[in-house]
């Protein structure tokens, strides 16, 4: 039925919002709107053909009824179809934002998912990633974009903490190692299960990236 | 003018510079944060900031092969207040960012008519919102109908270009005497005295918050 597809769609985007990943791209979805898009428009076509441009909605508002009803349908189908792109663009981009980088997290998904699984599904990788192509060019230009803008604040660092800072050092464990870092007082080594009292803003990167804990 | 007037004026000229900016700084950042719509940037404050910032940044590298624990002591003071200050102008920004990404066409429309971006928060936005719309072309725009591949069409009862409420409620403390103000769309209006806080539609009090009578809260 008109704009059932584009329901899902909308449903599967509503789903996704809450969510901490990012579910597969809904290839086939998106391409069946698309589809009924373009089918809808060949049907408004078809009507108007016999009329030759000469259409007059109160003489026929049964015609006319009908071409309003597909007209809306192509709106909304476009409308869900933007909200979903929406919903993962913005979910990317949160992730752009946080450090999180999801192109090599998707390349690492893709190379578990192929140990695991053994040779049977070797074939269908390809597709089994959740970003479509048009995503992952999206999610390179948009780092790319952050980067440059982030560029001229350098003293700022803003995708730093947003939590207010309260103390200038801070006790970490470390849950990784991370190799030696350079502090104003001098070189840390960090090595898993350590403890060490350093200063928020020489650790912070790190903290965010999983290799330190902090510790309250 | 009356002995408040007097003393106020007193205050604020006594008040060194540093500590207004901060006040400002403050103040700006309260108010973005809380405020529906994007506010003016402020260029000149944000500009000696961050020249006050880089200013503290090569004192505290200068100093530090300093032991001397007195200055050591002192060094640490002034790494606080530069993470507080950087905290500020960091969550100052990203609030700014945020408005911006969520609604990039209508910002755009009045940063057209009066400046309301930076420049890079401008080349940001016109950036960002040239890959969404490359994003959407190539994802599925482009096989739509001609007609249908617009991103801000107004056309057909919905318009695609999203604008903030700007009838929440916000808070606000008067500055100064404000007079009356009257709420649009209601018989609703009141007197504001300084020191006086209220809860109002933003669209109300927009005018007397952008002239620096009330402050946000």
């Amino acid at each position: 039925m008109y704009g059932d597809i584009g329901n899902k769609l909308v449903q599967h985007a509503k789903r996704t919002q809450s969510l901490a990943h990012l579910p597969p791209y809904q290839t086939e979805m998106v391409r069946a709107v698309t589809r009924e898009v373009r089918d809808l428009d060949k049907d408004v076509a078809a009507i108007l053909e016999p009329f030759a441009g000469s259409f007059n909605p109160s003489t026929e508002p049964a015609t006319a009824c009908a071409l309003l009803v597909n007209h809306l349908c192509m709106r909304r189908n476009k409308r869900c179809l933007l909200a979903y792109h929406r919903v993962r663009s913005d979910k990317l981009e949160e992730m752009c934002w946080s450090g999180i980088d999801v192109l090599e997290r998707q390349a690492q998904q893709q190379s578990n998912k192929a140990g695991g699984d053994g040779s049977a599904l070797m074939g269908a990788n390809g597709s089994s990633s959740s970003l479509s192509p048009e995503e992952e060019e999206y999610v390179r230009q948009y780092s790319d974009l952050l980067a440059a803008y982030k560029g001229q604040w350098t003293d700022i660092d803003l995708t730093g903490s947003l939590e207010p800072p309260k103390d200038l050092f801070i006790d970490v464990r470390v849950l990784k190692d991370a190799g030696e870092i350079q502090t104003e007082y001098g070189a840390i080594t960090l090595t898993k299960n350590s403890q060490f009292y350093v200063r928020q803003g020489d650790v912070e990167r790190l903290i965010a990236q999983g290799y330190l804990q902090r510790l309250s | 003018m009356d002995i408040v007037d007097i003393l106020a004026e007193v205050d604020a000229d006594s008040i060194p510079k540093e500590t207004r900016d901060l006040q400002e700084l403050t103040r700006a950042w309260v108010a973005e944060r809380v405020a529906p719509e994007l506010l003016p940037y402020p260029d000149s404050l944000i500009e000696r900031v961050l020249e006050r910032i880089r200013k503290q940044i090569e004192l505290v590298e200068e100093q530090t092969g300093n032991m001397d624990p007195r200055t050591n002591f002192k060094l640490i003071i002034i790494q606080t207040e530069l993470e507080r200050f950087k905290f500020l102008v960091r969550s100052f920004l990203r609030a700014r960012i945020k408005k911006i990404d969520a609604h990039p066409l209508h910002i755009s429309n009045l940063h057209s008519l009066s400046p309301l971006l930076s420049t890079s928060e401008y080349q940001y936005l016109t950036q960002h919102q040239a890959l969404l719309s490359q994003h959407y072309a190539s994802s599925f725009l482009s096989q739509f109908p001609a007609g249908l591949q617009r991103l801000d069409d107004t056309t057909g009862g919905t318009s695609m270009i999203d604008k903030p409420d700007e009838d929440t409620a916000v808070f606000v403390r008067a500055l100064r005497d404000v007079g009356v103000i009257n709420v649009e769309g209601t018989d609703r209006s009141f007197e504001v005295k300084r020191g006086d806080v209220r809860v109002v539609r933003w669209s109300a009090v927009r005018r007397s918050v952008l002239a620096g009578d009330l402050e946000l809260i």
